[in-house]
């Protein structure tokens, strides 16, 4: 999102400027660090629950897909059809009535177009919108890191190459980059997810980029220049770990951007495709059914809002936790 | 420098990244799997029927000829045929282009008209219940996909209430004749914002939320400024303070979030048209894309990528123009 990676940007030399010695620098980096701030800000602990339930639902959907019982969820989430007798079309959730029969506690929030329990398809959506998620982040910031490293330590006419590409990269509306991506390569989930992982390089570009021209003047990088250490041990030792804090937080909104991204691709038919259970996936074949079976419109999109939030919110808590102005 | 030489500069630099547009566009859509032509002629077509329409849509030249070609053929406004169209590219955008601009136009409406009072108050009250009451909702705005709430929207406000249309768009230039329900062009102009208004909604909400968070924190910057202090000082009232003082200032970054937040919206403007069955530029590039024509694909993505970069362009200026501290540039 780039109101966020504006504001994160924003705040990266406060980071370094107000933080002052080298050992306030050495305990304001790192795992630990973060994990202590996390756990004494509100905001960021409720993301944090939220992100792990999330993550948690996903992970149970995994193990029960891959390893509990793979011929029960097939059946459940492809193809309820072979039994044509009980296929039970378009319920409503317990407790409601439509005009297809009352909702059942076997299928607590209805059933969709196919008969397929709405519940069950929900939770593994879970799986591949985490998946696509994180994926598509580590893209972007993988990508985004080398080219941002590379291009604010060298400067020169590496750097400007490097950020001609990535900011015509930036200009193509990036739904629109992502879609014409697909057309070319391939219009499943995997080109969904390096797609909009592409899209998000030029995000963590930046960052990295103004982060290494900042810090690449102070003296432990002279130092270590000095005593003979290699460019690219510099980068990645020294430069990028010094990076920590506003990457997480970039990342952590990334994951949600991408999860949105991601689901709007699945319903414009680009993306996971019938019968995956994908929840961008499901709200496309729920359009067909709005008038009488609302409902099946409503569970997909809930989902995503729920996980997006938490993702979101976990990043704003990081934000204000790792900001030392606000601890200060 | 002049705000004229300015914005001549801004457009000039942008010619590189329009370049770099059509180069990146040209090659993805070269990637594209499958024979248009085939598709055209269907599976089993004479030799010289094949040759004949690569030989009419320069699909038998090699690629960089191909590419050199475009990139003049773009700069003098020959976007090429549409093959699934029949008709020039360039005809079909100028007839899809105002819809998408006229849809993406209100949207930024809606969201600043709402998003500026929400985030003003919202400074001025932190951490009161207003101020929560804004957060939150902010929040689930830019946490929603566009295209639910435009299902949503649909289901409550169409289907159950049914205050406004489901699907479509009336043009607010269209001729009354051709508008059902619509005697005179004001009654096409009340039509038109019928239709409009749940898509606006659709596709404004993330704006709006977006720019709500940055008025907010700009505000209460703004508010703790050494001027704000000063007239606090001086004894102004409260009110004008935050009226005359602390809001211009805080305007800036909005700017910025308004210019970058183009880029979603835009790619919103694909998803709101497919939900609300609304013919813009996002269905025809979809269109283009599942019949695999080419040049339409190429064109759309184009236009998609040249209306982002004269946005920025635009709130680039805007900026400089509100801004007294920008000197246009000169370094």
């Amino acid at each position: 999102m780039s109101v966020n990676s504006a504001t994160s940007d924003d705040d990266t030399p406060d980071n370094s400027d107000e933080s002052g010695g080298p050992d306030e620098v050495e305990a304001r980096v790192g795992l630990r660090y973060t994990l202590k701030q996390v756990r004494q800000d509100t905001t960021a602990r409720i993301g944090t629950y939220i992100v792990g339930f999330m993550t948690f639902v996903a992970i149970f959907a995994a193990f029960d897909y891959y390893v509990l019982d793979y011929a029960i969820a097939e059946a459940v989430l492809y193809n309820p059809e072979t039994d044509p007798q009980n296929v039970r079309r378009l319920l409503p959730p317990v407790g409601m009535e439509n005009q297809f029969g009352q909702g059942v506690l076997e299928h607590p929030l209805g059933t969709d177009h196919r008969g397929r329990d709405l519940l069950s398809r929900t939770i593994y959506g879970t799986r591949i919108a985490m998946t696509v998620g994180f994926l598509a982040t580590a893209i972007g910031l993988g990508g985004g890191t080398v080219i941002g490293a590379v291009s604010g330590y060298y400067g020169g006419w590496i750097d400007d190459v490097l950020q001609r590409v990535t900011e015509t990269i930036y200009a193509i509306p990036f739904l629109v980059l992502v879609i014409a991506f697909m057309t070319a390569f391939g219009r499943d989930l995997t080109f969904a997810m390096v797609g909009v992982g592409i899209t998000a390089i030029p995000v963590f570009n930046r960052l990295i980029r103004s982060r290494v021209v900042s810090i690449r003047e102070e003296d432990y990088v002279e130092a270590a220049r000095a005593a003979g250490v290699k460019d690219r041990n510099i980068i990645f030792r020294h430069i990028i770990p010094n990076s920590f804090a506003p990457v997480l937080v970039q990342a952590t909104l990334q994951v949600g951007v991408s999860i949105l991204i991601v689901a709007g691709l699945s319903f414009l038919g680009f993306g996971a495709q019938p019968p995956t259970p994908s929840w961008g996936q499901m709200l496309s074949a729920s359009r067909g059914y709005m008038l009488p079976a609302p409902t099946f419109s409503i569970f997909p999109g809930i989902a995503i809002l729920i996980t997006v939030i938490g993702f979101n919110i976990l990043g704003d808590g990081l934000q204000d936790a790792l900001d030392p102005r606000i601890n200060n | 420098m002049s705000l004229l030489r300015y914005t001549l500069r801004r457009f000039a630099q942008a010619i590189p990244v329009l370049i770099g547009i059509v180069t990146i566009t040209f090659f993805l859509a070269n990637q594209i799997p499958g024979d248009p032509v085939e598709i055209m002629l269907g599976p089993t077509p004479a030799q010289e029927q094949v040759e004949a329409i690569r030989a009419q849509y320069g699909l038998d030249r090699p690629i960089h000829v191909r590419y050199f070609t475009y990139l003049s053929g773009v700069a003098t406004g020959d976007l090429g045929l549409s093959i699934y169209y029949d008709r020039p590219v360039l005809e079909m955008i100028l007839l899809r282009l105002p819809v998408t601009l006229l849809l993406m136009l209100s949207a930024f409406a809606f969201a600043i008209v709402t998003a500026i009072p929400l985030g003003v108050i919202s400074a001025k009250r932190r951490n009161e219940p207003a101020d929560h009451v804004s957060r939150i909702v902010s929040l689930i705005g830019v946490s929603t996909p566009s295209f639910w709430i435009g299902l949503v929207l649909i289901i409550v406000f169409a289907f159950y209430l049914g205050w406004f249309p489901a699907r479509g768009l009336v043009l607010p230039w269209a001729d009354p004749a051709d508008v059902r329900g619509a005697a005179t062009r004001i009654g096409v102009l009340r039509q038109t914002a019928h239709h409009l208004f749940l898509p606006m909604i659709g596709l404004g909400t993330l704006q709006m939320a977006q720019i709500t968070r940055i008025e907010r924190s700009s505000m209460v910057d703004s508010l703790q400024g050494e001027y704000v202090k000063l007239a606090r000082a001086y004894g102004v009232p409260e009110s004008t303070i935050v009226r005359k003082h602390a809001f211009q200032v805080a305007q800036l970054p909005v700017i910025t979030i308004i210019g970058l937040g183009l880029s979603t919206a835009l790619g919103g403007a694909v998803l709101t048209e497919t939900v609300f069955e609304i013919q813009g530029m996002g269905r025809l590039i979809i269109t283009a894309i599942n019949n695999q024509d080419y040049q339409l694909i190429m064109g759309t993505t184009l236009v998609f990528g040249f209306v982002y970069v004269i946005g920025v362009i635009v709130t680039d200026i805007t900026y400089s123009y509100l801004d007294p501290r920008v000197t246009y540039g000169d370094e």
